[in-house]
């Protein structure tokens, strides 16, 4: 949110959306219910509509989601047309994620690519998501069981992987493709804070060898899946997904900076790390390297960091002036402080 | 430029304590997010304008004894960070006596940015 505005669509461009899916959908006609804007996604606009649907196979009322960029987005982010195309692969794997239904490429129509997918119910707030008296251990072992499905994609994959080539593969390894990525996007503050710099040294020398490459959310945390009453009904947000080491998105999901204050549960502050990893182990094929886990843990609160600082810039740069996105790069202290802790961690095990 | 009284720490501190107490409470629900960024903010503002530079000079001390050199903090940051990445600081007992400092540094950045985590750090190191 930047700025708090509630602009939908403009009067013409709902008309041209209505005709264009008419013709996508093979339909008589098409209405689109504009129902406001959806909170979350600093990055990505997320509309509410209903799309009324007559004639052809998709014939009904459908609650849906019209998911489009925002004005600037940060290096790492897939466009709407390749997310969709992610969204697509990982629906096909047998993950639950929003179906999408039509992509609209052409930026002529809307101002800028979109993409329309089925709507799920429930909440991904992560504050509200920990606030459980007991940990939620079904849910974790099930966001195991999920992550291990995603991960069943891979590149080259005649089937699953279809459509996905413009995911580049990284170079030389996941973690040193990683690593290259966040000094190059931290800029000079990685001459000029010595926390980054340690960090981004320390994750060149500790990086992993070469292992399997699948395709990883890269975002896979409390707040990026929607829950109704117990049951996960969408992991959502798939803008960063890209071709990378599996334990990353494991990483990523434990790392401290994503436990919304529930530090006491490792696993995205809802339950142990033995919950998300039985589930994991259950569908994707490979066991769990603690260690690899650990290193993309420091990996995580580094993408983060430089993350944020991108955040900060967008705004710093007249790009897109936000307080929020101003007060982003005023996380980058906390964000430091969980990466040091965690090297005190690492480095202090046997 | 010659400034007048009250200053900007004091500006800054008086306009968060109004929106705190006469603004924040009738706040609708749908701008409440922006109303505590908007507190948060100037919070952040008002604890940097009272620390000022007070704290460098210790961390200046601290970072120096690393690199063996003299110097004020804006300048001796630099330098360590390309300490840190021509190996200087590689061999395990550097990288805790480095991480030390980062951490020194870190929690008076905090203190600016953050009071409740750092008094989390007080209590219970690493949270």
């Amino acid at each position: 949110m930047s700025g708090g505005g509630k602009a939908g669509l403009a009067p013409d461009q709902k008309a041209a959306l209505e005709s264009w899916l008419t013709g996508q959908a093979g339909a008589r006609s098409v209405s689109v219910i504009d129902e406001g804007r959806l909170s979350g996604g600093a990055i990505s606009l997320n509309l509410a509509v209903t799309l009324e649907i007559d004639g052809g196979p998709l014939s009904g009322r459908h609650p849906c989601v019209l998911r489009t960029g925002s004005a600037s987005g940060v290096s790492a982010s897939l466009g709407k047309a390749e997310e969709a195309a992610v969204l697509r692969a990982v629906f096909a794997a047998g993950a639950t994620v929003p179906e999408p239904l039509f992509v609209g490429a052409d930026p002529a129509m809307l101002g800028a690519p979109f993409y329309i997918m089925r709507r799920a119910t429930g909440v991904a707030a992560g504050f509200r998501i920990v606030k459980s008296e007991e940990p939620r251990r079904e849910l974790a072992h099930e966001l195991g069981r999920q992550l291990g499905l995603i991960h069943r994609v891979r590149p080259g994959q005649t089937e699953l992987a279809a459509g996905l080539e413009f995911l580049e593969l990284p170079e030389p390894t996941a973690a040193l493709q990683a690593v290259a990525d966040f000094r190059r996007w931290a800029g000079r503050y990685a001459a000029s804070d010595p926390v980054l710099a340690y960090g981004l040294r320390w994750l060149e020398r500790n990086a992993p060898a070469a292992g399997d490459l699948v395709l990883c959310h890269r975002d896979y945390r409390t707040g990026n899946y929607m829950v109704d009453a117990d049951r996960l009904t969408a992991i959502i947000d798939w803008e960063f997904a890209g071709w990378s080491d599996p334990m990353e998105d494991l990483g990523w999901f434990c790392a401290a900076c994503w436990r919304f204050g529930r530090n006491d549960r490792e696993a995205g502050g809802i339950a142990d790390r033995a919950d998300l990893y039985a589930g994991y182990e259950e569908t994707a094929g490979r066991r769990v390297d603690p260690a690899a886990v650990a290193y993309w843990e420091a990996a995580a609160c580094m993408r983060w960091a430089v993350i944020a600082i991108q955040q900060a810039d967008r705004h710093i740069s007249g790009t897109e002036p936000s307080l929020e996105l101003a007060l982003t790069g005023r996380m980058l202290p906390e964000i430091e402080m969980d990466l040091l802790r965690h090297l005190d961690a690492v480095e202090a095990a046997p | 430029m010659i400034n007048d009284d009250p200053g900007a720490r004091d500006l800054v501190a008086i306009a968060l304590r109004s929106f705190r107490e006469a603004i924040l409470p009738v706040v609708p629900a749908d701008q409440r997010f922006t109303a505590l960024m908007i507190a948060n903010a100037l919070g952040t503002a008002e604890r940097e304008l009272a620390a000022g530079t007070g704290a460098e000079p210790a961390l200046a001390a601290a970072v120096g004894d690393l690199l063996g050199e003299t110097g004020d903090l804006p300048v001796l940051l630099p330098r360590l960070c390309a300490a840190i990445d021509s190996g200087r600081f590689d061999a395990p007992d550097r990288q805790l006596a480095l991480r030390a400092v980062l951490t020194d540094i870190t929690l008076a950045r905090l203190a600016v940015s953050n009071p409740k985590r750092l008094s989390a750090e007080r209590r219970e190191p690493g949270r």
